[in-house]
């Protein structure tokens, strides 16, 4: 048999990682579109050590999904599923589900994909869509927009290996996103229908709630991981979380903490959500005609350049480098919350004429 | 080969009264440029990327990018300024815009500081697109060089290449330019930059 869906686009962002691409693609594949999607939620929400070395790696607040956490207005839900090793449900979960219509993301190691430029070179966690398959030919078509773009057919083989790996560490330079097996995992997505684009009140109606969380208390709200009851750590919630959050790293840098995987996932979390934001505002900008909203948009995404920065001075704060990354940290942290406090004025005034 | 726009040209010496290409040998930090045979010294990110320097002019070389002059780096000890800070010294004159060929690793943006021979400061913003292959610009800016393939530190990757960007930063101030203050934003990589003269004031618009 021999399947290809219809309607699976590439989507991609330039702030934004295979977590991002893979989920835009399962929006609109749904109808829905994938800026309003992953664009119209923002807000920092952070539990201490609960980072992994994975390149789709985000936070979700407690008993929230992935899809929950990146699509806050959209009502999707994700659940990863591991697939017994042994008895050859990993491909036959995803083969089923495309089947079934649903193009599905699967957990996969770079190094065993040719597509990839770490073929064969660097381990490392990634996220990729199957939606098709020919069981004859034994291949299975995979679509990935992080450049190198790449849609077509893989052996399933293939496909399998790097689904199985235990992503070592192997090289110097294998940082970040490996030392977590991939353990043939696939994210098992619900969308609930829906219109492919809000409206303006509910547009309106998303900002208000973003507002809301960042003016929030930070770890204020009646939860245990949040108070601190049990032992659980303090989540850091809202801009005075983020504020929190980036004096503590830089603390424990200086502790001699070794936080740098943890503050590099994190950054790399915070700069994709702030960069799909800016957009989603800059283009309610331009379909409403408010210059207003524009330049919220563009204070957003003055936000996102800061983390972009950020996550780089993270990156580099080993060793040698850690007494000067964490008086670098210090210094991005302030001007990034005095912008990140300027931008979200400017959405408060710019909502209030939408 | 280089792949780079279709206005590249070599330079005139000088390259011309109208520009004053800036040294940054001085500040030269980081290794973004790599041979085949050295590709695991490039350190342009985190993962030891760099570019091809088969596909960019020599060390030294003069260019022309958009009508703009540069001067190439050398490249052992470094081609390019990893932004901290450094405080980069200009030829004597004034000038209306500073020109960069620079790339970043994410788009970003940060503030430079232009100090004047009368001891005042503006501040400007120097905005940066992402090096990555497959990448838009986002800030306006032109594709210097779009390369056919890159360096990773064992092997080459031939299938996409990334961009050097040209950028620029205005100079409203009419008064002699001293020196210009880089971000503190190590994602911000420096290449080359070349000041253009200031046009008389019977020429301005």
């Amino acid at each position: 048999m021999r399947l290809v869906l219809d309607g699976v686009r590439a989507w991609r962002h330039d702030l934004a990682g295979c977590l991002h691409a893979c989920a835009a693609t399962l929006f609109d594949f749904a109808g829905i579109s994938p800026l309003d999607a992953l664009g119209s939620g923002w807000s920092f929400h952070y539990r201490p050590g609960d980072a992994r070395r994975e390149e789709y790696y985000f936070p979700a607040p407690p008993g929230a999904s992935l899809f929950e956490a990146i699509a806050p207005h959209h009502g999707a839900t994700s659940r990863w599923r591991s697939p017994d090793p042994d008895d050859g449900a990993a491909w036959r979960d995803v083969r089923d589900r495309v089947l079934g219509g649903r193009p599905t993301i699967v957990a996969v190691d770079n190094y065993h994909l040719p597509f990839r430029p770490a073929y064969g070179d660097v381990h490392s966690n990634h996220l990729a869509i199957v939606y098709g398959f020919d069981d004859e030919a034994k291949t299975a078509r995979v679509l990935d927009a992080v450049p190198p773009r790449f849609d077509g057919d893989v052996p399933i083989a293939t496909l399998a290996a790097a689904r199985a790996s235990g992503n070592p560490v192997e090289h110097a330079r294998d940082q970040f996103f490996t030392r977590t097996p991939i353990e043939r995992r696939w994210l098992d997505v619900a969308i609930r229908p829906g219109p492919r684009r809000l409206d303006r009140d509910a547009a309106r109606a998303a900002i208000a709630r973003n507002l809301s969380r960042f003016a929030g208390a930070d770890g204020g709200a009646p939860s245990d991981a949040r108070s601190g009851m049990n032992g659980a750590p303090r989540a850091y919630d809202g801009l005075d979380g983020q504020a929190r959050f980036l004096a503590d790293m830089a603390d424990r840098i200086d502790a001699g903490d070794d936080v740098v995987d943890e503050l590099f996932v994190v950054a790399g979390t915070a700069l994709a959500a702030a960069g799909v934001h800016g957009d989603f505002i800059g283009r309610l900008g331009r379909e409403t005609d408010s210059a207003e909203l524009r330049e919220a948009g563009r204070a957003v995404d003055r936000v996102a350049h800061h983390w972009a920065a950020l996550r780089i001075i993270a990156g580099r704060a080993r060793g040698d480098g850690a007494r000067s990354g964490a008086a670098s940290l210090r210094r991005r942290a302030r001007a990034l919350q005095r912008d990140h406090e300027h931008a979200l004025g400017d959405l408060a005034h710019a909502m209030s004429g939408l | 080969m280089i792949a780079a726009a279709k206005d590249h040209r070599p330079a005139p010496d000088g390259g011309g009264a109208a520009f004053a290409p800036v040294d940054l040998s001085k500040a030269f930090d980081n290794r973004g440029i790599t041979g085949e045979a050295d590709r695991d010294r490039g350190a342009l990110n985190l993962w030891g990327n760099s570019f091809a320097s088969g596909a960019l002019p020599g060390p030294g070389a003069r260019v022309v990018v958009g009508g703009v002059p540069f001067v190439f780096g050398a490249r052992d000890a470094g081609d390019n300024v990893r932004c901290a800070r450094q405080l980069v010294f200009v030829p004597a004159g004034c000038f209306d815009w500073i020109y960069v060929l620079a790339a970043a690793e994410r788009r970003t943006e940060d503030p430079v500081h232009l100090h004047f021979d009368d001891g005042s400061v503006d501040t400007e913003l120097l905005r940066v697109s992402d090096f990555w292959p497959e990448t838009d610009r986002r800030f306006g800016e032109r594709a210097a060089f779009a390369c056919d393939r890159m360096h990773y530190p064992r092997h080459v990757e031939r299938r996409f290449g990334p961009t050097i960007w040209r950028q620029r930063i205005p100079i409203t101030r009419e008064a002699p330019l001293r020196a210009v203050r880089l971000p503190d934003n190590p994602a911000i990589h420096v290449f080359a930059m070349t000041a253009a003269r200031a046009r008389p004031a019977d020429e301005a618009p």
